[in-house]
C-alpha cells in the first residue's frame, strides 16, 4: 500500500500533461506587477481589480471552452525586474502581459515586447496597460500590441478642469506641482494647455522629486506665497498625502485638484483637510447609479471590500480583453495574438459610467470618466471614515477625449 | 523676507527631526562600531507603537511608551542577536541589522497593511503657533524642534558630565581596561544600544504624527539618515546636529530658488545658449532640492572623508 503512493503521484503529472495536451493550450495572461517594495500596495490594488475581472471572465466560460489562466509575476518594483520576469513570462508561455503600476515599468515592458515580436513572429505577445499613463506610451513609443486602457495626464486634466469649474471651485490663479518624471512633466504640461479652457492663469510650477521628499513644508509656504486659488497636481502615494498635511499645517485655504486622491489611506490621514478636494477617476458608484451600486456589491461580494483606487479600472481593462477575445477564434486551439490585437483595437464595453472603446488610431482607450469632490454626503464611505466622493459630473469618453497625438505612427502586422 | 524667514525655520526644525533619528545611529556606530542598517526601522516601529496604543493610554503617554517599546526591541536585538554574531566581524552585523530591517518592514506590512495608519496630530496640537501675513506656522512642528533640542541637550550632559558618560566614552576605547575596572561593558552595549533605538523611536512617534505612519517609512528616512551621519562624521553627535541643520537648511531653502546653471550663463552673456543646450544647463535648482543632500555627501566624502566633525582614524 504504502509503496503504490509514489507511482500514483508520478503520473499525476503525465495525466495532467495529456489532459492539457488534449484540450489545446489555455490563454495565459501574466500580471506582471510590482508586487514587493515601497510600491507593492498600488500593484496590489491592481492585482485585485484584474483577479476579480479574470474570475467573472473564467465564470462565463474562460475562452475557446478553458478557463484563461492568470499568473502572477513580482517586478520588484523597477525595469530591470520588470525586464527578467517577462522573459520568464515568455518561457511561461504567456500571451498576453498586464501592467499598471508605474509608467516606468510600461516603457520597459512595452519596448521588450516590440523587439520579441519582431524577433519571433508567429510568437507575438500582447501588452495590456491598466494604468499607466506617461503620454510617449501612445505617442512616439506607440506599437500595434500595446494597448492603454487607462486615462492619460491630458484626458484627466481637462475633465478635472471642467469639473471644477462646474462646480465653481476653480478660481483665476493656479499653482501646478507635479513629479519631476514622464508622468508628472505630462500633467505640468496638461495643466498649462487648459489654462484657457479653464479661465486660469498658471502663477508657478514645480517639478520635484518623485517619492524622496518627506518635508513639504518648504514647498506649501512657496505656494502659499504665490497666493495660488488652486492646486492642481497628478502626485500620487505619499507625495501627496504629504503634501495635503503640509498644507492643512501651514493653513493653506487652496483647494487641491487630484488624480490619485482615491489612493487608501488619502482619506484618513488627511482628515478634514481633503474636503473640498476634487479628483478626476474612472469610476465613482455613487454617479454610476442602479448599475454602478450593483458592480460595487458584487465587487464587494467577490473580494471582501469596495473597489476603490484604481481597482474598478483594472477590472474594466480586463473586461475588454475580454471582449476582444469573445471574437476571436482560436487558430489550430490557441489564441492567435495578432488576431486578438485586432480584435482590441474594436474592443467596446458597457461600464456602469458608460461606453468605453479602444481607439485604433494610438491604442488610447476612450473611456468616461467623473470628477468627484471629497464630502461627507457621499453615499460610499472610504478608509472608515465619514467622508467620500461625491460625483461633481460624468464625462462621456466624447467630452474627455483629446486627440490622438501626431507622434504616434502606427505600424500594423500584413494581415 | 517672509519667505525667507518660513524657509529657514522649515528647514531648522526638519533638520532638527534628521537629527532626532541619526542621533541614534551615529552614537550606536560610535560606541560599538556597528552600522546599524535596521535603525529607520526603530523609527518605523516608535510610531506604530505610539499609533497602537494614543488609543488606551492618549498622545502624550503614548509617545513616551513608543519610544521605550522601541527601545526595548533594540535591547532585545543587542543582546540575543547582536551579541552572537559580534565575534565575526562587523560584515556579519551589518547583514543582521539588513535583514532585521526587512524582516521589520514585512511584518509591520502583514500586522497593520500596506497603506498608511489613521495616526495624527491631537486636536489640541493641531493648530498654527504664530502667523505672519497669510501663512501660518504650525505649533506642532516647534513641538518637534524642542523635542529634538532638548533631547540633544540631555544626552550631551548626560556623556559629558556624569559618571554613565564616563563609562560609556571610556569603553568604547578601552573595553578591556574598563571591564577590568569591575564595570560591565557588555550592559553598557546593550545600554547604548537600547538608548539608540529608543531615540529613532521617539523621534518616530513624534514625526510619524506629522508626516505619515506608513511601512515605507523607514526606507523613505533610512537612506537620508545615513547621508547625515557620513557627512557629520561617523560617531559624532554634535557633527549629526550641524550635518541634520545643514542638509535641512539647504533643501528647504533651494525649494524656494526657481534658477538654473543657464541664469548663471545670462550674466556672461550666454543664456541663450545654455538655453539651447538645455539638459543639465536649464534644469531648476528647485526641482533638485531633495537630491542636494547626495550631492553634499559626495563633496564631503571627496574633500573630507571623515565627515565635518569625524575623528581621522
Amino acid at each position: 500500500m504504502d509503496k503504490k503512493i509514489p507511482v500514483r503521484l508520478a503520473a499525476l503529472p503525465a495525466a495532467l500533461m495529456l489532459a492539457t495536451a488534449a484540450q489545446a493550450a489555455p490563454v495565459k495572461i501574466a500580471l506582471l506587477e510590482t508586487l514587493s517594495g515601497p510600491q507593492a500596495s498600488t500593484g496590489q490594488s491592481f492585482r485585485a481589480g484584474v483577479r476579480y475581472a479574470v474570475d467573472k471572465l473564467n465564470a462565463a466560460g474562460g475562452w475557446n471552452g478553458a478557463p484563461v489562466q492568470l499568473v502572477e509575476y513580482d517586478n520588484q518594483g523597477g525595469p530591470a525586474g520588470a525586464s527578467d520576469k517577462l522573459k520568464a513570462a515568455i518561457a511561461d508561455g504567456v500571451q498576453i502581459v498586464v501592467q499598471g503600476a508605474s509608467s516606468a515599468i510600461a516603457g520597459q515592458i512595452t519596448e521588450d515586447v516590440r523587439k520579441h515580436n519582431l524577433r519571433n513572429p508567429g510568437k507575438e505577445i500582447a501588452f495590456i496597460n491598466i494604468g499607466a499613463e506617461a503620454l510617449e506610451l501612445t505617442g512616439e513609443k506607440c506599437n500595434f500590441y500595446h494597448f492603454r486602457l487607462t486615462g492619460n495626464a491630458q484626458v484627466r486634466t481637462k475633465v478635472l478642469v471642467l469639473g471644477m469649474k462646474q462646480a465653481k471651485a476653480l478660481g483665476s490663479k493656479v499653482y501646478a506641482i507635479n513629479q519631476n518624471y514622464s508622468w508628472g512633466q505630462d500633467m505640468e504640461k496638461a495643466i498649462v494647455d487648459n489654462a484657457a479652457a479653464g479661465g486660469y492663469v498658471v502663477v508657478d510650477k514645480t517639478l520635484h522629486d518623485v517619492n524622496k521628499i518627506q518635508d513639504f513644508a518648504p514647498y506649501i509656504a512657496k505656494i502659499s506665497a504665490s497666493g495660488a486659488d488652486n492646486v492642481l497636481t497628478g502626485n500620487w502615494s505619499n507625495d501627496l498625502l504629504l503634501m495635503m498635511k503640509a498644507a492643512k499645517a501651514a493653513g493653506l485655504k487652496a483647494d487641491f485638484g487630484t488624480v490619485f486622491l482615491d489612493q487608501p489611506g488619502n482619506i484618513s490621514n488627511a482628515g478634514d483637510t481633503a474636503l473640498g478636494h476634487f479628483i478626476a477617476h474612472v469610476f465613482n458608484g455613487e454617479a454610476g447609479g442602479a448599475e454602478g451600486a450593483r458592480f460595487v456589491a458584487d465587487y464587494a461580494a467577490r473580494t471582501g471590500h469596495h473597489p476603490v483606487f484604481v481597482e474598478p479600472q483594472a477590472a474594466f481593462a480586463i473586461d475588454m480583453v475580454a471582449d476582444a477575445l469573445r471574437r476571436t477564434r482560436p487558430v489550430a486551439g490557441a489564441l492567435d495574438v495578432n488576431a486578438f490585437a485586432r480584435a482590441m483595437e474594436t474592443a467596446r464595453i458597457r461600464t456602469p459610467m458608460g461606453e468605453m472603446s479602444m481607439r485604433a488610431a494610438d491604442h488610447q482607450v476612450l473611456l468616461p470618466l467623473v470628477v468627484s469632490t471629497v464630502a461627507k454626503d457621499a453615499r460610499y464611505k472610504v478608509d472608515g471614515t465619514d467622508m467620500g466622493f461625491k460625483p461633481i459630473k460624468v464625462y462621456s469618453a466624447e467630452e474627455a477625449a483629446t486627440p490622438a497625438q501626431a507622434s504616434c505612427k502606427m505600424q500594423r502586422p500584413a494581415a | 523676507m517672509d519667505t525667507l524667514l518660513f524657509g529657514l525655520l522649515n528647514g531648522l526644525i526638519y533638520g532638527l527631526l534628521l537629527f532626532m533619528v541619526s542621533a541614534g545611529l551615529t552614537l550606536i556606530f560610535g560606541m560599538m562600531g556597528v552600522l546599524n542598517f535596521a535603525h529607520a526601522s526603530f523609527y518605523m516601529l516608535g510610531a506604530y507603537f505610539a499609533y497602537t496604543l494614543q488609543h488606551a493610554l492618549g498622545f502624550g503617554p503614548a509617545v513616551v511608551a513608543g519610544a521605550l517599546l522601541a527601545g526595548g526591541v533594540g535591547a532585545v536585538v543587542e543582546r540575543f542577536f547582536l551579541r552572537r554574531v559580534h565575534h565575526h566581524g562587523h560584515a556579519h552585523e551589518l547583514l543582521l541589522t539588513f535583514g532585521l530591517s526587512f524582516i521589520v518592514a514585512e511584518t509591520i506590512k502583514l500586522v497593520f497593511g500596506n497603506f498608511p495608519v489613521d495616526y495624527r496630530v491631537p486636536p489640541r496640537l493641531d493648530g498654527p503657533a504664530f502667523a505672519i501675513g497669510a501663512q501660518q506656522y504650525p505649533l506642532y512642528r516647534l513641538l518637534m524642534g524642542g523635542v529634538a533640542l532638548l533631547m540633544f541637550v540631555l544626552l550631551y550632559l548626560l556623556l559629558t558630565r556624569t559618571r554613565v558618560g564616563i563609562i560609556v566614552r571610556s569603553a568604547i576605547h578601552k573595553p578591556r581596561m574598563v571591564e577590568a575596572l569591575g564595570h560591565n561593558v557588555q550592559l553598557v552595549f546593550t545600554g547604548v544600544f537600547a538608548v539608540g533605538a529608543a531615540l529613532a523611536g521617539l523621534a518616530g512617534a513624534v514625526a510619524g504624527a506629522f508626516y505619515t505612519t506608513s511601512p515605507n517609512m523607514a526606507v523613505e528616512t533610512g537612506v537620508l539618515v545615513f547621508v547625515v551621519v557620513v557627512v557629520g562624521g561617523l560617531g559624532s553627535l554634535g557633527g549629526a546636529m550641524l550635518a541634520s541643520l545643514l542638509i535641512g537648511v539647504m533643501t528647504s531653502l533651494a525649494v524656494s530658488v526657481d534658477r538654473s546653471l543657464a541664469d548663471l550663463f545670462a550674466l556672461v552673456g550666454a543664456g541663450a545658449w545654455a538655453d539651447s543646450v538645455g539638459g543639465l544647463l536649464t534644469l531648476k535648482l528647485s526641482s533638485l532640492a531633495a537630491t542636494l543632500p547626495f550631492a553634499l555627501m559626495l563633496i564631503v566624502l571627496l574633500l573630507r572623508p571623515q565627515g565635518l566633525l569625524g575623528e581621522k582614524n
